[in-house]
């Protein structure tokens, strides 16, 4: 939001009139209003399931298996912000999810082992490589074809959901390609594929650090250029509440321990005896990947010129034209890093699968863009936040995760998904309409 | 006559466009069309088959390649479009399939329902129709299958076997397949029998009854990744206390197995599945999953494909006759009893139908040199990381 054209007036012309008193403590917090929304919502849904469940959802090991279950759509819908903001779409992304996994599990089931002979270290790193080169090269030659040859991206990537599919049945020759790399699945976050307790505490650490570090630098640099202040307890606050809960969530997702069958081969195989140790398995690789993508996107979108770029052509695409950004090879680059985001999340379900077939990401697109929109990202281009669509791809999943354990049949699940994002969106227009008026 | 001519060359590309849409995006498909174009001159029968994707190992293998041995060795042509999981693709290829003059026609419906408009249009103009594998609930429909309740049943026995009491996981099909109930019918039936129990439902549970279900969920599209995620559901809602997993089949077994490895518990938690496919089959020699239901897709094509033929050359559907193991020799190992001779069916849906329906193996570690001698799959994909010496068909 802070790299938007729009300037901050709400920050300076003091409070507003149809404010509520909630309203204005937030306001002079500067806490994006939709993104409070949007957790808020999210505890209502988690309370709800909670109660349904009988106490299992807000079970760590609920929370920890919904963390891995988002962190596939959630890589994507950092990526699909940026297309959004510039006023495009990418409905290519689930085939290409199966293009590229298809692809990467053939290197390392038959086309590397016949070369390199099984159990080769450098099987997974080449298949990676590859993947992630392939993505980028998808992504790039669609923005090419929408920048500069000029045909909308709705149809090149319409063609796309339907070539790539293609292309990825054409490659497995409809069969499923098992099993992967065993260094491989550690993408995939399943039974050891974790990064354990010590480590999740010390991320937690460096995370608390982290936040309370970019307050204080901000805090300066806005008195360094004579920028208005937020109030000192503002910041405080802030610090303490977003402290707490990284703090919090480390603490609570380590409550999740090896299970049993699992913590008894991991102790005997380092040599002790298994007497019912409880192990933390601490967050999942996908997770974590997850996260630092988060991190570097949010990143690139508020923080570097080219993430300027992409605010100020969606805001308005003439204007910055004429003010001098390429404007056509930034959206091919947008398509490029949604490429290549595709394609960590394709190694991410491949390894978490264990296998790769052609109808691998079916649907995913629908999911990704619903994250990012349920996340606050405008299809009118312009607006969007990478936090908001990764807090989008926890309430879409939160939702679906949820309704499969209190018994809720597929088909339901579906309208319930359909029914949350057209009413998230609609809550969202009504409130800028609020705002703007 | 130079303009004209050169009209029609500027017209080329638009046809060409059109027959690439027939295909719906299959390569061969298109092939097939242009074939279909030039070699009529025979005078020969047609059929055209749709199938809704290929996107399964099975249908590409050898469905299509036995009904092409029998075919040629018929002299009728065959004509294919695949609708690419879309059931509203499946009408108009279908229609195209008519316009191209097939003489008879094998479906596999993506909807059951959904492809009825399509089946009466056929019927109208007097082409016979076969509901390959899949249910068409319309009686113009020669109704031709595995005894997929049968499946259900031989799945439900495998682990009811390895398993005769605790908490059961069921992963269903697809909710808009009919495949998915008549599968998860046959596991009742085994299963309520067997165990002597009056009900296998969640909500209504037999409190008696030794085996508790303690899941069941359908599954969008079949998807495996779907599976696993339900999969992980269940076994976080049941703090991992489940004995035995009935997945309904192979793709979703697969998923199932990924989240049971997750904990630490795959090979000590039974997992059925169905199709043979080459990773199932792998799986069930490793000791991950127990049971694959192997439907001879060779001899299912080979019967559909002879079928037609009669069909096309004006046998009425009560009159149809095969005989399956002289087709395909790997049958008759699999199920030297199923019926050759065209037969009432009733559908769930109360209409009567007139059908072949063949008879599905269970193979497990036993007996996993059937598929293997069959050509299904081969003996490395199957042993792929078995140790020696612990599978008999691995060596």
């Amino acid at each position: 939001m802070a790299t938007t054209t729009s300037p901050s007036p709400v920050a300076t012309s003091g409070p507003q009139p149809q404010g509520g008193s909630s309203g204005g403590i937030l306001r002079r917090m500067e806490v994006d209003p939709r993104l409070f929304g949007m957790l808020a919502a999210l505890a209502i849904i988690w309370a709800v399931f909670e109660i349904w469940s009988d106490g299992i959802f807000i079970s760590p090991r609920n929370l920890w298996n919904l963390s891995l279950q988002t962190s596939a759509i959630g890589i994507m819908a950092t990526g699909m912000v940026l297309v959004i903001v510039t006023r495009n779409i990418d409905l290519s992304v689930g085939s290409m999810v199966a293009v590229i996994g298809v692809t990467m599990a053939l290197l390392q089931v038959r086309w590397l082992p016949d070369w390199l002979g099984l159990g080769n270290p450098w099987i997974w790193v080449i298949s990676l490589a590859a993947g992630i080169l392939l993505g980028a090269a998808i992504g790039g030659f669609q923005g090419v074809i929408i920048a500069y040859v000029g045909v909308p991206a709705f149809i090149v990537t319409l063609g796309g959901l339907l070539v790539w599919r293609g292309v990825a049945w054409a490659l497995s020759k409809g069969q499923t390609i098992a099993p992967m790399d065993s260094t491989f699945k550690l993408l995939g976050g399943g039974g050891n594929a974790t990064i354990g307790g010590t480590a999740t505490w010390v991320l937690a650490g460096l995370a608390s650090v982290g936040l309370i570090a970019a307050l204080v630098l901000g805090r300066r640099r806005r008195v360094k250029y004579g920028f208005a202040l937020r109030p000192i307890w503002a910041d405080i606050v802030i610090g303490a509440v977003g402290t707490a809960a990284v703090l919090l969530a480390a603490w609570y997702l380590n409550q999740y321990y090896m299970p049993e069958a699992l913590a008894r081969r991991f102790v005997e195989q380092s040599g002790g005896e298994y007497t019912g140790q409880q192990i933390p398995l601490g967050l999942a690789n996908p997770v974590v990947i997850f996260i630092v993508v988060g991190l570097v996107m949010t990143f690139v979108a508020t923080r570097t010129r080219f993430g300027r770029y992409v605010f100020a052509i969606g805001g308005n695409p003439e204007a910055a034209e004429l003010g001098g950004i390429k404007t056509r090879w930034t959206i091919v680059k947008v398509f490029i890093v949604m490429g290549i985001l595709t394609a960590i999340s394709a190694a991410v379900l491949t390894a978490r699968l264990d296998a790769a077939t052609s109808g691998l990401g079916t649907l995913a697109e629908l999911y990704v863009i619903a994250a990012a929109v349920i996340g606050g990202t405008s299809l009118a281009g312009g607006i969007g936040t990478v936090p908001g669509a990764m807090l989008g791809a926890l309430v879409a999943q939160s939702l679906q995760s949820g309704m499969v354990l209190i018994g809720v049949e597929a088909p339901i699940q579906d309208i319930v998904v359909g029914i949350v994002l057209v009413v998230a969106v609609a809550l969202d227009s009504l409130y800028r309409r609020r705002v703007a008026v | 006559m130079s303009v004209s001519k050169r009209r029609l060359w500027a017209l080329l590309p638009v046809v060409a466009l059109g027959l690439a849409a027939c295909g719906g995006g299959g390569d061969e498909a298109a092939e097939e069309t242009g074939a279909a174009q030039t070699g009529d001159a025979g005078g020969g029968l047609t059929v055209g088959v749709s199938w809704n994707n290929f996107n399964e190992e099975r249908w590409a293998k050898a469905d299509e390649k036995a009904m092409r041995e029998v075919f040629d060795a018929e002299g009728v042509e065959y004509i294919s479009t695949d609708a690419g999981s879309s059931a509203e693709q499946q009408i108009t290829d279908v229609e195209n399939l008519i316009s191209q003059g097939a003489d008879a026609l094998i479906i596999l419906a993506q909807d059951g329902t959904a492809i009825k408009p399509a089946v009466a249009e056929a019927v109208n103009q007097g082409i016979p129709v076969i509901a390959y594998d899949r249910l068409i609930e319309d009686p113009g429909a020669f109704y031709l299958t595995f005894d997929n309740v049968e499946v259900g049943r031989m799945q439900a026995q495998a682990i009811y076997d390895l398993v005769p009491e605790g908490n059961y996981v069921f992963i269903k099909g697809n909710s808009a397949d009919a495949n998915a109930d008549f599968l998860r019918g046959g596991q009742e039936e085994v299963l309520t029998e067997a165990a002597g129990c009056s009900a296998l439902t969640p909500d209504n549970p037999d409190p008696a009854c030794p085996i508790k279900n303690v899941g069941e969920s359908y599954t969008d599209n079949w998807d495996p990744a779907v599976a696993q995620t339900n999969m992980e559901q269940f076994l976080t809602q049941n703090n991992n206390n489940v004995q035995a997993v009935v997945a309904s089949n192979d793709g979703m077994a697969g998923g199932v197995v990924a989240a049971l490895e997750a904990q630490g518990l795959a090979g000590q938690v039974p997992v059925s599945g169905q199709d043979g496919d080459a990773a199932a089959l792998n799986r069930v020699a490793l000791g991950t999953q127990a049971v694959s239901v192997w439907k001879n897709a060779f001899a299912l094509g080979a019967a559909a494909a002879e079928i037609a033929v009669q069909l096309a050359e004006g046998t009425a559907f009560e009159d149809v006759s095969v005989d399956v193991a002289a087709l395909d020799p790997s049958y008759e190992s699999s199920a030297p009893a199923a019926g050759n001779d065209a037969a009432p069916f009733t559908t769930p849906g109360g209409v009567e139908v007139t059908s072949i329906i063949l008879t599905p193996i269970p193979v497990t570690q036993d007996n996993l040199d059937v598929p293997v001698d069959a050509g299904w799959v081969t003996q490395e994909e199957v042993c792929q990381g078995v140790e020696a010496g612990a599978v008999e068909a691995c060596g």
